[in-house]
């Protein structure tokens, strides 16, 4: 790649070995504006706004973008807050599916390559390695592996599924910041700034979760405390499940906000029409189907848990 | 059983075992007196290390870490420093009488070798190489896959594994396709015998019924006509040349053949990164039996070719009745009190199985 292209590159793709060969090259500073835009960042992520393509023209522009992206994961790193990270992964990981739609062919190799996404293309079918589908295939029904055609370790793949594909991996890549101990103080300020800018969301009332939970519903539990990105179909099943628990809509609300990709329309819309709808609790096979069993607990249905036939052992 | 008897003869055999464990020195280690796992977070420098160690104390059980790690024996278990893991499956019976499970391990050992053969070589283009079969040492087989590609995969994908073994969620109704090509006449496509996964899975395993056991889908296949005009239909993917009327709700009987069911998904075996397994080559402290690599699967019979071997004979005194069992040949039944003299290795199975209590 030219240099103008690996910049250009690496504006889109921030993430890549390329951007960070582009931060050594170009000898890029945590200067103020660096970390200014890299707040901006975050702070875009965090209100969960759509990620837009850079509007940077000139070179200096795109390198202070470029620095932007690992002044804000160096922030990240530092604050070592579940939900802000979450939060910058999803964005990021988007900002990235954004590009991918509309991008050449070589560039998306680049990227795909980046994550091991490997793949044999025939008649725009892509044969991706199997563990690198497990890997990268996000949990809901139509990636499911028994639904898919797989052969002698790899398994075929649209060419918008292997977007999607590299979008989970952006995501799990951005998850994994390591931890920043000691950062310039330019760096703590920014964090300061950003936790102050956090208004402390407070709710009418504390959620008040079921007492007593099976262990596939304590464990979407677990992940919404951790504000860990759940698939459609795991939010459904905890919403059916806390609505014949009892569960209200501001609680369930309000619980929901602790997604990463949280937005307040979107949820109360869901959880109102699931309440209309009056889903009943699915049974375990359908919990199974799904890929959200985590026992055996032999209880038939999650809502019989604790109550017709004994816990588990 | 006896402390002294039974240290002295595990010590025995561990003095020549033959230890086949890959990165020994990243493995966590744990041991069982009472239970399978007593203490955890031991480790091993060597195989000299281990050895040492099981012929100077031998424990009831000992287990190795599917994970690899670089402090294998830090705790907290976070700490450890996680570098991949071993994908490994565990195929036991669930409920069974005490000595009825022995009869039953011929089935999990073909699903053993089927879950190998169809899944993991076929499906997940595995090398069989990267695979060994270790019989448990008592009620079942496991798996250790020891591929490169597969190390770093985390818990979430590797459930999925085992789903798709398992065959959860499976529904074989999505492999067709329905087309009326004129009034009253449709054509149904499915897959061919030649596709990998459930899809071929599925043609072939009609293929073979239709063969073996036409009735079982419908009698009319006992007509040899009916069903090679059938089968022809089906190597070209077109499943609609019978007269049988509803064939596609009829074929159910095959999609529940397809999957290996035995898989423990319970004890989390497969999906657990920091599982401990037992230790292959080691002894099995409820059965004296060794669990043992298995080099030639069609062949193994584990009552006999897992038996330690040990020499000369030893006497016993039967507490309950127990059943006929074949192990280099038959022996039994046995009665409550009954005092026998029988070869070592089957006298201390008893003891250890606490049917028997073996004489000094």
């Amino acid at each position: 790649m030219e240099e103008d292209g690996e910049i250009e590159f690496s504006v889109r793709y921030p993430f890549t070995q390329t951007a960070k060969r582009v931060i050594q090259d170009q000898n890029i500073q945590l200067s103020d504006r660096v970390v200014e835009l890299a707040v901006g960042r975050l702070k875009n992520a965090v209100q969960g706004k759509k990620p837009s393509k850079s509007t940077a023209i000139h070179k200096s522009q795109k390198i202070e973008e470029i620095g932007s992206y690992a002044a804000a994961r160096m922030l990240t790193g530092y604050m070592r807050n579940n939900y802000v990270t979450e939060r910058f992964a999803v964005y990021e990981s988007k900002r990235a599916r954004n590009y991918l739609e509309s991008e050449k062919q070589e560039w998306v190799e680049t990227v795909a390559n980046e994550f091991g996404i490997t793949s044999k293309e025939k008649e725009s079918i892509f044969e991706i390695p199997l563990p690198v589908y497990l890997n990268y295939s996000p949990r809901s029904i139509e990636y499911r592996l028994i639904n898919r055609k797989i052969d002698k370790g790899f398994v075929p793949v649209k060419k918008e599924e292997r977007r999607r594909l590299i979008e989970e991996a952006v995501r799990k890549h951005v998850l994994h910041t390591p931890i920043v101990k000691n950062p310039t103080s330019s760096i703590r300020k920014a964090a300061s700034i950003l936790r102050s800018s956090f208004t402390k969301v407070t709710y009418g009332k504390r959620i008040s979760l079921p007492r007593e939970n099976p262990p596939c519903i304590q464990k979407l539990l677990e992940s919404v405390k951790k504000h860990e990105n759940l698939p459609h179909s795991a939010r459904w099943f905890l919403a059916v499940y806390l609505i014949n628990k009892g569960m209200s809509n501001e609680s369930l609300v309000a619980l929901f906000s602790n997604f990463p990709d949280y937005s307040p329309k979107t949820t109360k819309y869901q959880v109102e029409h699931a309440r209309k709808r009056g889903y009943t609790v699915p049974s375990c096979s359908t919990v199974l189907t799904h890929g959200l069993c985590v026992s055996n607990c032999n209880v038939g249905t999650p809502s019989n848990w604790g109550r017709k036939r004994g816990k588990k052992k | 059983m006896n402390k002294k008897i039974k240290e002295n003869l595990f010590s025995e055999y561990y003095k020549t075992m033959e230890i086949d464990i890959p990165s020994i020195e990243k493995r966590e280690f744990g041991i069982g007196i009472d239970k399978k796992i007593d203490a955890r977070h031991l480790s091993f420098k060597s195989k000299e290390d281990l050895r040492n160690y099981l012929v100077s104390t031998p424990p009831n059980f000992i287990s190795h870490s599917t994970g690899y790690y670089q402090f294998p024996s830090i705790t907290p278990i976070e700490k450890k420093v996680w570098m991949g893991a071993d994908v490994v499956f565990d195929l036991d019976i669930h409920s069974e009488t005490k000595y009825g499970v022995y009869q039953k391990l011929e089935s999990i050992k073909e699903d053993a070798i089927r879950l190998v053969e169809d899944f993991l070589v076929s499906d997940f283009g595995i090398s069989k190489k990267d695979i060994v079969y270790v019989f448990s040492g008592n009620r079942g087989y496991h798996i250790h896959t020891r591929n490169n590609d597969y190390l770093n995969l985390r818990s979430d994908g590797r459930r999925e594994i085992v789903d798709y073994i398992m065959g959860s969620g499976l529904n074989y109704n999505n492999f067709f396709d329905e087309q009326e090509i004129k009034r009253g006449v449709v054509k149904l496509t499915g897959p061919t015998p030649d596709e990998g996964g459930y899809r071929g899975r599925f043609a072939r395993e009609t293929i073979r019924l239709l063969h073996e056991d036409p009735s079982v889908i419908a009698r009319k296949f006992n007509d040899s006509a009916e069903r090679d005009k059938f089968i022809e239909g089906i190597n070209e993917g077109n499943w609609s040349r019978t007269s049988v009327k509803d064939i596609k709700n009829r074929l159910s009987v095959v999609a529940d053949r397809l999957s290996v069911s035995c898989v423990n998904t319970d004890a989390g075996v497969t999906q657990d990164l920091s599982k401990l397994i037992r230790v292959p080559n080691t002894i099995h402290g409820d059965t004296g039996l060794v669990a043992k690599k298995v080099e030639k699967m069609d062949s193994f019979y584990p009552l006999k070719d897992a038996a330690v071997g040990w020499k000369g004979e030893k006497t016993v005194t039967f507490t309950e009745d127990v059943p006929e069992l074949e192990f280099d040949s038959t022996y039994g039944p046995f009665k409550n009190k009954e005092t026998k003299s029988l070869p070592a290795s089957i006298a201390v199975f008893f003891a250890l199985r606490r049917s028997a209590t073996l004489s000094p």
